[in-house]
């Protein structure tokens, strides 16, 4: 919360302007929300991933100082190059500390299934973060659910989760969070070469061309 | 071998591979993944003989993702025939493969397991690759 970060206004623009504050260790960046005009800013990289590497990760709370005042912000959304994992660019909204707000909480999972443990089964986690509602200052980490009640096939849902005080959960009730599965067996048989060759045309058939079906059909139609 | 089962046209233009995945170039189900750092065409038995590897490594562990699909078609001109005469007949299925794409996806697994049939499975590609995981990125 008392994490302060200083930036500076940002009135250079574009591929060549960005790449040049890329390569000078910063990023570029974009303040906006509660009705305030946008404000491109320019921050220092090493801050965002510090608080991106912080326990609260991309729900941090931060005060980002510019023109001599200090606003409440958050990460609305980061670009990243891919491949080569660089910091291309922030978004930050501004936030209102007496307003609720929707945010994108992690969840993990505590202790070891019973269908992992006895039955042979492994763990599908299938949905990692669960959408909620909440004041500012209420922004929990993350939701632990413990599965180690769960049996094969069993799974565990959104309407399962507890939420913390003050925290509304607005995703979708039936969203299945885990599931334990039992894991596919690849039926590897040996064939005879033979079999083999038999094959081969097989994977050279042509898959259906779906112009000829509809001009077929148009045929059809008008002898009819 | 994976192919369409219907397609608009029988033959398609070889298009160019320029610029990066936009697409596609995030973990989606899985924890770990394989991820491109090349472009290529992925042929349907490249993708095949990665998929085979990796399930036979992980034995019966897990869930494997496959994150491409080779849905265009080459054409080949048979041996010993002048040129013209119109274009060549499908002889193969590929899948266009930018930098940054993800080919596979693990679930269920633990990450050196993981990390190994990947490993096993990218010499299995034409292309230099990298293994992902969510728990750890560092970014620059």
């Amino acid at each position: 919360m008392s994490l302060v970060i200083k930036s500076e206004k940002r009135d250079i623009f574009g591929k060549n302007a960005s790449r040049r504050i890329r390569r000078a260790g910063m990023v570029p960046a974009i303040l906006y929300g509660e009705g305030a005009a946008s404000v491109p800013l320019i921050l220092d990289k090493k801050d965002i991933i510090r608080i991106l590497k912080s326990e609260t990760g991309e729900n941090t709370i931060f005060k980002i100082a510019f023109d001599g005042e200090e606003k409440d912000v958050m990460i609305k959304d980061l670009q990243i190059d891919q491949t080569s994992d660089e910091l291309l660019h922030a978004d930050l909204i501004q936030i209102a500390m007496d307003k609720e707000i929707r945010v994108a909480i992690p969840i993990e999972l505590a202790g070891e299934a019973i269908g992992v443990k006895t039955e042979g089964g492994f763990v599908d986690f299938m949905t990692r973060e669960v959408e909620i509602e909440c004041f500012p200052a209420n922004i929990p980490e993350h939701i632990t659910i413990d599965i180690s009640a769960l049996h094969l096939h069993q799974s565990m849902k959104i309407a399962d989760i507890v939420p913390p005080e003050g925290v509304k959960l607005i995703s979708e009730p039936n969203t299945v969070i885990v599931l334990i599965q039992v894991p596919h067996e690849e039926k590897v048989e040996a064939k005879p070469e033979e079999e083999v060759v038999a094959e081969a045309p097989v994977e050279a058939a042509e898959p259906e061309v779906i112009k000829k079906e509809r001009k077929k059909e148009e045929e059809e139609k008008e002898e009819k | 071998m994976l192919m369409p089962k219907k397609v608009k046209f029988r033959k398609s233009q070889r298009g160019r591979m320029r610029g990066k995945a936009r697409r596609g170039n995030t973990l989606s189900s899985g924890e770990f993944g394989l991820q491109a750092l090349e472009p290529c065409w992925l042929t349907a038995r490249q993708l095949e003989a990665g998929r085979i590897t990796i399930t036979r490594f992980i034995k019966r562990r897990g869930k494997l993702w496959l994150r491409a699909f080779p849905w265009k078609p080459v054409t080949k001109k048979p041996t010993e025939v002048r040129m013209g005469k119109g274009k060549g007949d499908p002889e193969f299925w590929v899948d266009v493969v930018r930098p940054g794409r993800i080919i596979y996806e693990l679930e269920g697994v633990t990450e050196e397991v993981a990390r190994e049939a990947m490993r096993l499975a990218s010499h299995k590609l034409p292309i230099k690759t990298r293994f992902i995981s969510r728990e750890y990125r560092e970014l620059r």
